[in-house]
């Protein structure tokens, strides 16, 4: 088997607690850099990972029923592209998931992730007060990441996705 | 001035004869809220600094990994330095990508003031 043809896969479901958030981050890049030789690509992958885990933290729906759980998986292959996904409940009548696909829609509209990364920066520094979400998150995972995002909701649970492209982060 | 200890993160201050404020960052920013932390602690740097009209100088170099939140508590940094005529300088390690990609983004806020800089070591 070549390299290039090594394929991985991580998939798990995960108790809702922030310090699982580093811990899953810093596994998940321990992983790739026993794996990979390309550091940064490896830092890439756990910094996309820590920060779709913390919107999923932040903005999942861990009060209604038994719904303490939430689901990472990472798969790909070596040289290729890397989709990083994280899947949380919603509740039903929550903006939250709207304004996550409208995030996601605004941060595509732009021709190039870091210029969609400098314009959120500077709405936020004209803004005096904290918005809750900044979103900051997401566009850091467009610009840094080098990714492609995507969200869908279905029954009650939001999936967001990251599509990594592995190829030209180690070329970048 | 005392250093910060928060969780997995640390900032040391050390004060040069010159007036300028060295804080290095050491280890993870990574709590759920870091501008509840770092808000109040760079408020009292700020003060410290303006008592003695000296400047800030926040080194990056060391720390393993900052959460965005952290880069949301920055950007603020920066405005209110600017608005308090506080001279910031960011310190940063190019040769790690992660870094020249967080902190050549903020180069956003530069300007002809001379009050915002980005340097790598």
């Amino acid at each position: 088997m070549s390299n290039d043809a090594f394929g991985f896969s991580i998939d798990m479901t995960v108790r809702n607690e922030w310090r699982n958030v580093d811990l899953l981050r810093t596994s998940v890049q321990n992983c790739f850099t026993a794996v990979f030789a390309d550091v940064d690509g490896c830092h890439a992958i756990a910094m996309v990972t820590g920060e779709l885990l913390e919107n999923a933290l932040k903005y999942g729906d861990w009060v209604s029923g038994d719904r303490a759980m939430f689901r990472l998986r990472v798969h790909g292959q070596l040289n290729q592209v890397v989709e990083v996904s994280v899947q949380n409940p919603l509740k039903a009548d929550d903006a939250n998931g709207n304004t996550l696909v409208k995030a996601i829609e605004w941060i595509n509209s732009f021709p190039k992730p870091e210029a969609a990364y400098r314009a959120r920066m500077l709405q936020i520094a004209q803004n005096d007060e904290d918005e809750s979400p900044s979103r900051l998150g997401l566009v850091r995972i467009a610009f840094e990441g080098n990714c492609r995002l995507a969200a869908k909701i279905v029954d009650g649970h939001v999936t967001v996705t990251a599509a990594l492209d592995l190829s030209s982060s180690a070329a970048g | 001035m005392h250093n910060l200890q928060s969780g997995d993160l640390t900032i040391e201050v050390a004060e040069a004869p010159d007036g300028v404020m060295r804080c290095t960052w050491k280890g993870k920013s990574n709590e759920r809220n870091p501008p509840e932390i770092l808000k109040p602690w760079f408020e009292k740097l700020l003060a410290s600094v303006g008592e003695k009209q000296g400047s800030i100088e926040m080194h990056f170099e060391k720390i393993e990994h900052f959460n965005s939140s952290t880069i949301t508590a920055l950007i603020r940094l920066i405005q209110i330095c600017r608005k308090t005529n506080v001279k910031l300088v960011m310190v940063y390690d190019q040769s790690l990508k992660w870094q020249r990609l967080s902190f050549d983004a903020l180069r956003v806020f530069e300007k002809n003031d001379d009050l915002f800089h980005l340097r790598f070591a």
